[in-house]
């Protein structure tokens, strides 16, 4: 083999793109050649130092789920209408649906599942409202103020008080998406932390005990005709308070 | 019901696609030099990849993605940074080599500043033109092989070679030319 062959087919050799038989033959002459075999190491050199030193990019965390409300807006969007204007109604009559074909046991599974979406829908909406410039659409602590902007906003009108006096004070509320349909969020503060909750029609499940997901409390509960869910980074402890006061306060 | 197909379909391409966010990422990173901008630019893609998903067929899912990434970065560039896409032959260096920007490029600022981290590996990389920079990036971080980045890239395996080839010799040069290391 000649130097100029061996050094055009030298990228391909260290791809390790080179079949077999000529591999060899390359390989033998880099072993004997004095200007091929140091040119390859070098090549071979800068690979590792490319890989070395190059940073390795990853996906921010709040991409992926910006990325994923990004989708279900566009499927809402383009979906059927029976999806934009109805899904809630559409999801319980799959439930009914169930039940009425299926055993109980497919009911609490349907169920499940779609806690279990909301549940997740409800963490990443936070996630996303901490990590992105968008954390309320009306900035206030005046609970007046707050109740009136969610007014042709939504199809819910969520309770809203200020629980400054308890350590809780009231930040605003934005408009959020949980299974594609806008539904109110109402963000509170305990030190640092930021609690939202969500207010969604009701569901009628309730989750009980203060779950940790993903390193994240999360409460759900139901009143009247609306569900509740609150997720916080704060201590679960502090979110069960939170809700004892809140759904006190409410109701008074 | 169509509402549970559409679901369904997100379900099914948040599983196929999601997983090789990180490698779009990278890529869309490594082409607009920028955090942000590769955020927006991943964003727009993976929506355009959900838009075209019918067109996607059981197989190489990640290539399929960056293939789409990459047809982003390059709209976004053209309408943003069009001094960035600098066509391989008109680059300064005949040879395909690191090329100086223009000064409507860049301010003093973000001169000075590259000149003083011009000993780093992955400025070099930065300063390739983008359609070596690409081939390399896709070769040795995200450990594509030839036929795959012919695949994202859109150019036969031959240009592929050489244009790996013209991006190691560049930084070869550049790199022992400024005596690093």
């Amino acid at each position: 083999m000649q130097c100029e062959e061996a050094r055009a087919r030298l990228d391909a050799y260290v791809d390790g793109e080179m079949a077999e038989t000529e591999r060899t033959v390359l390989r033998d002459h880099l072993a004997g050649c004095a200007d091929c075999g140091p040119e390859a190491a070098a090549l071979q050199r800068l690979r590792d130092e490319i890989r070395q030193a190059a940073p390795v990019y990853r996906a921010p965390p709040a991409l992926r789920s910006q990325i994923r409300f990004a989708l279900r807006r566009e499927a809402a969007a383009s979906g059927a209408p029976t999806l934009r204007a109805s899904s809630w109604l559409a999801y319980a009559a799959s439930i009914l649906l169930a039940v009425a074909v299926g055993s109980g046991g497919t009911f609490l599974a349907l169920g499940e599942r779609q806690e279990d979406r909301v549940a997740s829908e409800v963490i990443d909406s936070h996630l996303r409202s901490l990590l992105g410039t968008h954390l309320t659409d009306v900035a206030s602590s005046d609970q007046h103020t707050v109740k009136p902007w969610f007014a042709g906003r939504s199809d819910v009108s969520p309770p809203v008080v200020d629980l400054s006096t308890e350590g809780f004070p009231l930040v605003g509320g934005r408009l959020d998406l949980i299974e594609g349909k806008p539904v109110p969020a109402l963000v509170y503060k305990r030190r640092e932390h930021v609690i939202n909750v969500f207010v969604l029609p009701a569901n009628r499940v309730d989750l009980g005990e203060t779950l940790t997901r993903r390193g994240y409390s999360l409460r759900h509960w139901d009143e009247g005709d609306l569900s509740f869910w609150a997720v916080t980074d704060a201590a679960p402890t502090e979110l069960t308070e939170f809700e004892h006061l809140f759904r006190a306060a409410t109701k008074s | 019901m169509a509402w549970i197909a559409e679901r369904r379909r997100r379900s099914r391409f948040e599983s196929v696609v999601l997983p090789h966010l990180d490698a779009g990422y990278a890529l869309a990173r490594w082409l607009t030099r920028n955090d942000a901008d590769a955020a927006d630019v991943v964003q727009e893609a993976c929506l355009r990849a959900f838009r075209y998903f019918d067109s996607y067929r059981e197989g190489d899912a990640k290539s399929w993605l960056l293939k789409i990434v990459r047809r982003s970065c390059y709209d976004w560039l053209e309408r943003n940074r069009p001094a960035d896409l600098v066509p391989l032959e008109t680059a300064t260096d005949p040879d395909g080599g690191i090329h100086t920007p223009s000064a409507a490029d860049i301010d003093t600022e973000a001169l000075l500043q590259s000149r003083s981290e011009l000993r780093r590996l992955d400025r070099l990389i930065e300063e390739l033109p983008p359609p070596l920079r690409e081939a390399l990036v896709l070769r040795e971080l995200q450990e594509l092989d030839y036929r795959q980045i012919a695949e994202v890239t859109g150019v036969p395996i031959g240009t592929v070679m050489s244009r790996l080839h013209r991006a190691r010799s560049a930084l070869r040069r550049a790199w022992d030319g400024k005596g690093c290391r």
